[in-house]
């Protein structure tokens, strides 16, 4: 059996549609479908039983019998019930269809089901009215009936939904077995309760099928489980340190004013007269060719370019070379480039890399507080990387460090985050797992995000000023 | 010729002077640079040291320019275009030595004379005169004008990690010191330290020392265990190893990178955690050889600290600085034409602890240089501490400039004065170490042992151990590595 998605998009009401999908499931595969909310990841359970409009591409290589297990599935038998009910006319109360009836009449494979309900031990039940069930209970039905249908495929929408522990245990330990012969296809969101015989993992958003992966890729299972996390955490971007918190800025001031900027090398200039006034919660995109000194102007206002020294440059309220210190400076930025990745070779854990953000180091000189170990601790919660807080940082990927950089540049914060060109050398997923970040500190926070970004797809939310340096 | 001020004085201030040596708290640097804020601060010499040394300071917030002659500004040379690309203010000396509070000599060794009697007397009343190097005060007797006070500031590690590590937000070791016959207002001591701040040592630690101890003891530790022992070992390392059939790209490998590994574990856990990360047979067969080893170059290193105590070393190199370093040049040749140089390291992988195994004889004569040294300087009078520094802790910086690029790296990365004694010691403890290579075989350099029994002879392990642990540089070095610990944390 081979089931081949090509180039299909289903229309479904509600202006949904699944998008140009691309995907094959080949026997002896089981897969399981992850994605945020409103991912699609339902709708397509729902297209491969038939449901919504094909409006374009192809489905082929479905078998007849497909157990299915779903909330829909689930609800529109209720519906079912509910109406057999509206539609009595006698005036006798209506039981509704017994359970025992839902789940024997038409069924296949009677000695499965028999077994299925000693196992969940529903033998209870079976005189009740379906509609009258519980929802943990109507859902141990509906497996019941999907198992016992003799399936060739088991179409599983978030099987675990509302299982008690025990039942969780057994139906893991069946499907388990029954992997054998029947391939899966289930939805979840939750990795810890993906079943160890699953062989790949697709990644939904928008409609799309973003990621494919095989499990035993441990390195794209890790950043596909991060992605996941930060699409559906609930978690927010952890508060500040009160007792590490920076001085408080006046308003009415710009954070930045570069005034007539220029910077150039012997004779050749690379800034020339650049004005430029950054005001507070002001997010701004930087674009330009390269080599038209985007960077060049951010060190400026960070202070690592030394030619600060002659410009008329004004951050934070200091007037630059009269007596300031760098680190005065510092203290108001956070900073996230390549470069800073790069000159990040020092030993050192996971937790304290988010640490050496209230200090502005590279590498951890201070010792830290309970407090300060408590945000960072945070921080790797909602990056999804807890189990990994002690390890060093140097065994990371490079995506990962990416994102514990950028945990870093927040951690204190800071009135102006720069983000200069964060997707620089990721692969497509870290890429997204990167914007996910972003989108979520741009949410939650007053910072100042300046973005330098070629790429016009990775654009964030909020970003509402734009400027454009050209080269000479 | 100059008069080495040293050896004018009597020798219970010799030993006073040479036994300074004081690791200092965090909080006697708390007033931070105050003591400098506002002041002008004028470099001389945009070398690594003066350019990464003025670019510290500078973002800490201070006031600094850099004072160049006159025809390097004409003619637009490097270092005029060191201070220009990086924004600095750049005078000629007439222009800003008559206004500076603080003229910082980060000119090499040589120059010392030249520029301090040139900008001495343009100097205004009651400013400071700073060195990174007291060469030029105790070997050539400077004497500076009285009002004036100098001071030492001395980085324990090349320009570029200078600023490299107060980038990250951390600091390099730092060694500070006050001429006490000038020091006329009392203030040295102030202007040192906020200086020491300014260049962010005073996170990575400061040692209160004397000019006469850094001198003595840094000229012992580079010309030996430093440069010298890394230089005379990686030759005879290697001319062996290719003698016995070793591909000569392994061989090349295994020192330009090996003393580097191997001194890391130096770096963190002395020469006890070196030896630890050897077999227990691998482990009795270093000690044995580094016994050997100390009882032939003893008196080689006696003679160098001899030399240095006495003024003989500086004053034959004086009489080469005259002589256009023909010596210095001509030795700095010969090392580009050794069969080590010349063989690039092989493309070969080479495991973390295969360096370790292979390399046996270089453990052994890293420990045997740093023990002697150490020995050497403390029996010479020189403080536990100031030994420590100039013997173990700095052996693995200078083992990380041989594993970029080789002995021509070390050498030019180090000063003038570092490799014309590096020179001298390698001319001499060649051939002192003739007899003792012709027994060296592969299983202690290139091969290792072969191991089929592991087994060791228990009372032998022990009394190795203890011997290790018991040599007074890892008492000092432990407390040291205590106090680097609490600033930096390391693992």
């Amino acid at each position: 059996m081979t089931i081949i998605l090509d180039n299909l998009s289903v229309d479904f009401d509600e202006h949904f549609q699944l998008q140009h999908l691309n995907w094959e499931v080949q026997s002896g595969q089981h897969w399981v479908i992850s994605g945020g909310n409103g991912a699609g990841k339902s709708a397509l359970i729902a297209a491969l039983t038939g449901t919504g409009n094909i409006i374009s591409g192809q489905l082929q290589g479905l078998p007849e019998r497909i157990g299915v297990v779903s909330f829909a599935a689930q609800e529109a038998l209720i519906n079912q019930e509910r109406q057999k009910d509206d539609a009595d006319i006698l005036d006798v109360i209506s039981i509704g269809t017994p359970v025992r009836n839902i789940i024997f009449d038409d069924c296949l494979d009677p000695q499965t089901a028999q077994k299925m309900i000693t196992k969940f031990a529903l033998d209870y039940l079976l005189d009740r009215a379906f509609r009258k069930l519980s929802t943990g209970e109507s859902r141990k039905v509906m497996l019941v009936r999907a198992l016992s249908c003799k399936p060739q495929l088991l179409l599983l929408d978030e099987p675990f939904e509302g299982l008690d522990i025990d039942t969780f245990a057994l139906l893991q330990d069946y499907l388990q077995e029954l992997a054998l012969q029947v391939p899966m296809i289930m939805v979840l969101n939750r990795f810890d309760e993906i079943p160890a015989f699953i062989t790949h993992i697709a990644y939904m958003e928008q409609g799309q099928l973003l990621h494919q992966i095989d499990k035993q890729d441990t390195e794209a299972y890790n950043n596909l489980y991060q992605l996941l996390h930060l699409k559906t955490t609930e978690l927010s971007v952890p508060a500040c340190d009160p007792l590490s918190s920076i001085p408080k800025l006046d308003p009415s001031q710009p954070l930045v004013r570069l005034t007539d900027l220029t910077i150039k090398y012997d004779e050749f200039v690379l800034i020339d007269k650049l004005n430029w006034t950054i005001e507070p919660n002001q997010h701004w995109q930087l674009s330009g060719p390269n080599g038209a000194g985007k960077t060049a102007v951010l060190s400026i206002i960070t202070g690592d370019h030394p030619q600060c020294y002659n410009n008329d440059i004004l951050v934070f309220g200091f007037q630059r070379g009269q007596g300031e210190s760098i680190w005065q400076i510092k203290q108001f930025i956070g900073y996230v480039s390549t470069a800073l990745q790069w000159e990040y070779r020092v030993q050192i854990s996971l937790r304290n890399v988010i640490i050496s953000g209230f200090y502005d180091s590279i590498g951890l000189y201070s010792k830290a507080s309970d407090r300060q170990k408590s945000i960072a601790d945070q921080w790797l919660a909602l990056l999804g990387m807890s189990d990994r807080a002690d390890q060093p940082f140097q065994k990371l990927s490079y995506g990962d460090q990416r994102l514990l950089l950028i945990a870093r540049a927040m951690v204190k914060h800071p009135p102006l985050l720069i983000l200069d060109e964060p997707c620089l050398g990721l692969d497509d997923i870290n890429r997204q797992l990167v914007l996910a970040l972003i989108e979520k500190i741009c949410a939650g926070s007053e910072t100042a995000v300046i973005y330098v970004n070629h790429h016009t797809q990775d654009k964030i939310a909020g970003i509402e000023n734009y400027l454009a340096l050209a080269k000479d | 010729m100059s008069n080495n001020y040293f050896n004018t004085l009597p020798l219970r201030e010799q030993l006073a002077q040479l036994a300074k040596c004081r690791f200092m708290n965090m909080d006697e640097f708390a007033d931070g640079v105050n003591a400098l804020k506002g002041k002008k601060m004028v470099v001389i010499g945009c070398g690594a040291q003066g350019l990464n040394q003025g670019l510290n300071l500078r973002d800490s917030g201070l006031d600094v320019s850099y004072a160049l002659r006159a025809e390097a500004i004409a003619e637009k040379r490097q270092s005029w275009k060191n201070a220009t690309e990086n924004g600095f203010a750049v005078g000629t000396y007439e222009d800003l030595i008559p206004t500076a509070d603080v003229v910082l000599n980060l000119t090499p060794d040589k120059q010392h004379t030249a520029v301090v009697n040139a900008v001495m007397p343009m100097m205004k009343e009651g400013a400071c005169l700073s060195y990174s190097h007291g060469f030029n005060i105790v070997e050539e007797g400077m004497q500076v004008r009285d009002d004036l006070t100098v001071i030492m500031v001395a980085p324990k590690c090349p320009g570029s990690e200078v600023r490299a590590e107060y980038v990250r937000g951390f600091g390099v070791p730092t060694l500070i010191a006050v001429h006490e016959d000038n020091d006329p207002k009392g203030e040295g001591l102030a202007l040192a330290k906020a200086y020491a701040v300014g260049t962010g040592g005073h996170k990575a630690g400061v040692l209160m020392s004397s000019f006469i101890a850094e001198v003595k003891s840094d000229l012992m530790g580079e010309q030996t265990i430093l440069c010298g022992m890394l230089q005379t070992g990686s030759l005879l390392c290697f001319d062996k190893m290719v003698a016995e059939g070793v591909d000569a790209g392994y061989a090349s490998k295994l020192i330009q990178y090996g003393w580097e590994t191997i001194t890391e574990a130096l770096k963190y856990g002395g020469v006890t955690n070196m030896l630890d990360r050897l077999s227990n047979p691998a482990k009795i067969k270093a000690f044995d050889l580094s016994e050997e080893l100390k009882v032939i170059m003893r008196p080689l290193y006696n003679k160098h600290q001899d030399d240095i105590m006495n003024g003989t070393f500086s004053r034959v190199m004086m009489e080469d600085w005259a002589n256009d370093d023909k010596n210095l040049l001509g030795w700095r040749a010969e090392t580009a034409e050794t069969a080590f140089e010349k063989t690039p390291a092989g493309d070969m992988d080479i495991a973390e602890q295969e360096y370790f195994d292979n390399g046996i004889l270089m453990v052994a004569m890293v420990k045997a240089g740093v023990e002697l040294a150490f020995e050497t300087m403390t029996a010479a009078g020189i403080i536990d501490e100031s030994a420590y520094y100039e013997s173990l802790h700095e052996t693995p910086l200078i083992a990380n400039t041989i594993a970029r690029k080789k002995l021509y790296e070390m050498n030019a990365t180090i000063s003038d004065t570092a490799e014309y004694g590096c020179y001298l010691y390698n001319h001499a403890c060649l051939p002192l170490l003739g007899d003792f290579m012709k027994d060296i075989k592969t299983d202690v350099i290139g091969r290792g042992l072969d191991l089929d029994d592991t087994g060791v002879d228990n009372a032998r392990l022990i009394e190795v151990n203890a011997a290790l642990r018991a040599h007074p540089v890892e008492a000092i070095g432990t407390t040291l590595r205590g106090h680097m610990a609490d600033m930096k944390k390391i693992v």
